[in-house]
């Protein structure tokens, strides 16, 4: 395969449609990410909280067909992936509530308390997948994962749509304002009664949810199982993302659709001889360096971010 | 408040004490016991073939009812003395009720054991017997007591707050551990007899849960346990310091792993390929091990020192943040490593082919085999141990390396009026004269056990002890090792007393790094992964551990280190844990990840236990009562 062979429609359509696929997941965690860091709680846990999201959903939707599978091996309920989403979603709302409590309650340094959780979702799969499967690398393959709408998944359209829906949420609603200024100044925000610690805990479990969606569109979305360390860094890319798109959602569209793209040409170019795999798995994370260092420059962060607020 | 507080753990205590198992007469391999309770001893393995005479312990249960009585009797006194006094006596009666009772069990167990030998028996029946849950319960609530105790005098709290350094991680590694109780509980269930009912079924439950932590703890009563322990350490503590290294100067490292990696294929290089060309060939060994170890060791620390140094770099230049960043060079190192030893032809746009010469053919992604010249000797070698030709290790037991760390900690102590460059360099000299001294010293000739000998604890160790004692030095002793920690406190005050941060932070990462990249070393170097090379499966994730190590040690050298040894216990431990009850090795994972979140939650202790003012505070207003 030489150079010439890569634009061709053959290969440019997969392309495309792994270019989508690859963006939801990061798209869905860098906007569940923006809630928690435009109020002041940086999130470095939602690497942990994917895992934990795609855990939850390849495991209650193995649970809850199984007995359906056992009357009939080819079994389709519709309603089945909807409630593992769910799931992941209640879960995500969990993790993120820990990592609220931990650091908003507890004022602890809120690097610490989600690198915390990305250990925890290091180790705990483990302890889960081997209880209900007897091993600790992979759950069973399962029937029932998410549908496909016209050659992708509901979720793909979901985080799509998602982009301006937290745009109007973000920047014209009173929600919006109270939590922007949460993130931006909290005690000016609290003089005029908001509520910063309620604020800053929707906020922070908002973006469990949205990273829980993510994980789960990861395990029943693309995939058909929970396997190990399945989200391999797209929590932090996420997040880089958010960094590399100023906080705010269409930035965050754009350079998801970037890091997307990145990861989508490594998986195209993967069997070929144009470049070595290991070398075009590093891209995403070069390019997120190279980002970080040059074009942020005038990216300016929450003010309040990472600083618990002292009543 | 403290009422509360003491009602509430006398009832845990009184609840632990019913319903757990008090000892355990035999355990069989796989985790199934005879428990000895208050009320009777349940036998879960069901072929015992001699009980402990234990009818004695429920009497003591009387004792330890009124000794909850009197302590909540005790909260009651107006005068804080007298109410000291009171919970002194009962904590030292408790201790002492607690030994008695222990002497009368391990008795007991004995003269059953004795009585089946005399009957015929070819073996004691009983077997790996031991204490338990409630046994620990009422030690525990003795020492509790105890401090209690102490609390009612003036200065009680200031003394907790003066200790916090070690409160803190305590209070989280039990808050831990009793997490891990509950996720043990929840994935492993027991069977019981037919007959035996719900308290049967708790006791059972809580015996497993006991002899998991049991399980864990377990190396540390045998001398292979502490080696494999100690083996297990070695990485830990090189990334633990690494990190707590970074966190002095207020920076995060979250990239020990891809440090590490560096650092393994810096020492590969060297250690391998340049160790191995053919132009040194004619070197003598002596000489070729006194060039290429030194060499090798220094290129594992330089490679984790580059890998650090440009996160740092970034961020003092372009404020790039360096957790994400050293994240992603985790990620890029990773990549490297596999480009390096997974293959040694690559096509590039299907045209250019890139030969290599690092991996080993084969199926296996490796390297060649380390140069015996740049191999760190095991620790039984450094001992004057050798195995002979049929795999039995004898051997003298050498002065050597004791008489020379026995000689330099002398030294070092005595030397405590000269400046601090010489008394180091004198320490070293003695050290020096030490070892040779001990070395024409004849040593005393044993034999090794071969499970002694088949743990693999090797000299990176020996490096591992000096970079804690390096860590320590140049923190604590230099001006380099002040302005980074006035860095790491008040980046703005330490900038106003003329320190570059920039400079601070590219030198503290390149540092924080190359203690990482040295754990390389103890792979590599010493065959930490069963051979002599460069292997796909070197353990990266130590270096995230290095994170618990680092926080459970309070980022001080001798709290690194202990803190290190834990975890090398328990994940010793935890190789029993998987073969004797099924449970995964991930739990010391998770007990892990469950520390680094209840000490960012600074243990879910007061305030003024976490935040530096606070405890100042504490501590001042405390001084005054007296």
């Amino acid at each position: 395969m030489g150079l010439e062979s890569i634009l061709t429609a053959a290969f440019l359509v997969p392309l495309l449609q792994t270019t989508l696929r690859s963006t939801t997941t990061l798209l869905l965690t860098a906007l569940g990410g923006m809630f928690s860091e435009r109020s002041g709680v940086v999130n470095i846990a939602l690497e942990g909280m994917i895992i934990f999201g795609a855990l939850t959903a390849a495991v209650s939707a193995q649970l809850l067909e199984a007995p359906y599978l056992a009357e009939n091996p080819g079994a389709r309920i519709w309603w089945i992936p909807w409630v593992a989403v769910l799931l992941a979603m209640v879960v995500g709302a969990f993790i993120g509530w820990i990592h609220a409590v931990v650091s908003i309650k507890y004022k602890a340094d809120q690097i610490i308390s989600g690198t915390a959780i990305n250990l925890l979702a290091a180790g705990l799969p483990s302890l889960v997948l081997a209880y209900f499967y007897d091993n600790t690398t992979a759950s069973k393959e399962l029937v029932n994962r998410l549908p496909e709408w016209l050659g992708f998944s509901p979720l793909v359209y979901l985080a799509f749509a998602l982009v301006p829906v937290t745009w109007y949420v973000m920047f014209k609603t009173p929600w919006g304002l109270r939590l922007r200024s949460v993130g931006e100044h909290p005690e000016a925000a609290d003089t005029m009664g908001i509520n910063v610690f309620r604020t800053r805990y929707t906020a922070v479990i908002l973006s469990g949810v949205l990273a829980g969606l993510a994980g789960a569109f990861l395990s029943i979305g693309v995939l058909n199982q929970f396997v190990r360390n399945m989200s391999a860094g797209q929590g932090f890319i996420a997040l880089a993302a958010l960094i590399f798109g100023k906080w705010h959602p269409i930035g965050v569209l754009g350079a998801t659709l970037l890091f997307g793209f990145a990861k989508a040409l490594a998986i195209q170019l993967g069997g070929g001889d144009i470049m070595p795999p290991t070398v075009i798995e590093a891209f995403p994370f070069i390019i997120t360096m190279l980002v970080l260092a040059g074009f942020v420059g005038t990216s300016r962060p929450p003010k309040a971010i990472g600083k618990p607020y002292e009543k | 408040m403290n009422r509360v507080w003491l009602a509430l753990t006398s009832a845990v205590f009184l609840l632990l004490l019913a319903v757990s198992p008090w000892a355990v007469a035999l355990r069989a391999f796989g985790g199934k016991g005879v428990l000895v309770t208050l009320w009777g001893t349940v036998d879960l393995y069901g072929r015992a073939k001699a009980m402990p005479d234990v009818s004695w312990l429920g009497y003591f249960t009387v004792f330890w009812v009124a000794l909850a009585l009197v302590a909540a009797v005790a909260a009651f006194l107006p005068e804080a003395r007298a109410r000291a006094r009171l919970y002194y006596a009962i904590g030292l009666a408790g201790v002492a009720v607690f030994a008695l009772e222990a002497y009368l069990f391990y008795h007991a167990v004995w003269a059953a054991n004795e009585a089946a030998l005399a009957a015929g028996a070819r073996r004691p029946p009983l077997k790996r017997y031991s204490l338990s849950l409630g046994a620990y319960a009422s030690i525990l609530y003795s020492l509790f007591l105890l401090a209690v105790g102490r609390l009612q005098l003036p200065g009680g709290r200031a003394l907790l707050v003066r200790w916090r350094g070690v409160i803190v991680p305590a209070v989280s590694m039990l808050l831990a551990m009793v997490a891990g109780a509950v996720v043990v509980w929840l994935l492993k269930d027991v069977k019981i007899p037919e007959e035996g009912g719900m308290l049967t079924y708790l006791t059972a439950k809580l015996d497993l849960v006991t002899y998991t932590f049991q399980l864990l703890f377990g190396p540390l009563l045998t001398a292979s346990g502490w080696f494999q322990s100690l083996l297990i350490a070695t990485p830990l503590i090189f990334t633990g310091l690494a990190v707590a290294f970074g966190f002095q100067a207020g920076l995060f490292n979250i990239g020990a792993p891809g440090q590490l990696t560096i650092g393994a294929i810096m020492t590969m290089l060297v250690g391998v390929h340049l160790a191995n060309a053919h132009w040194f060939a004619d070197l003598p060994d002596g000489l070729a091990r006194a060039v290429f170890l030194p060499l090798s060791i220094l290129a594992a620390a330089a490679g984790g020192a580059l890998w650090g140094a440009i996160p740092g770099w970034l961020k003092a230049r372009f404020g790039a943040h360096e957790v994400i960043n050293t994240i992603m060079m985790n990620y890029i190192a990773a990549s490297i490593f596999l480009f390096m030893i997974a293959s040694n032809e690559y096509t590039f746009f299907g045209r250019w082919t890139l030969h290599m010469p690092f991996k080993f053919p084969g199926y296996e992604a490796r390297s060649y085999e380390v140069a015996e010249s740049a191999r760190i000797p095991l620790m039984v070698n450094l001992f004057g141990f050798h195995q002979d030709a049929s795999g039995t290790w004898t051997g003298a037991l050498s002065w050597a390396l004791p008489l020379a760390l026995a000689a330099m900690v002398i030294a070092y102590v005595l030397g405590a009026r000269l400046e601090l460059g010489k008394r180091l360099l004198t320490a070293l000299a003695v050290g020096v004269l030490g070892y040779f001294a001990g070395g024409f010293l004849p040593g005393i000739p044993m034999e090794l056990s071969s499970k002694l000998a088949s743990v693999r604890l090797n000299g990176a160790f020996v490096i591992a002890a000096f970079a804690v004692a390096f860590y320590n030095y140049y923190m604590w002793r230099t001006r380099d090792g002040y302005e980074l920690r006035a860095v790491g406190m008040a980046p703005k005050a330490a900038e106003y007393g003329g320190v570059s941060i920039a400079r601070k932070t590219i030198l503290a990462m390149a540092i924080s790094g190359a203690l990482a990249g040295l754990a390389a070393t103890h792979y590599v170097l010493g065959g930490g992964i069963d051979e002599y090379r460069l292997k796909q499966s070197l353990p990266t994730n130590v270096g995230f551990d290095g994170i618990a190590v680092a926080l459970l040690g309070q980022n001080t050298p001798i709290g690194v280190f202990l803190s290190a040894l834990l975890f090398g216990v328990l994940l010793t431990g935890g190789l029993q844990l998987d073969l004797q009850l099924g449970i995964s090795r991930e739990l010391v994972m998770m007990l892990q990840a469950l520390i680094v979140l209840f000490i960012a939650a600074g243990g879910f202790l007061p305030r003024y236990f976490t935040d530096p003012i606070l405890a100042a505070q504490a501590e001042e207003g405390a001084q005054g009562v007296i």
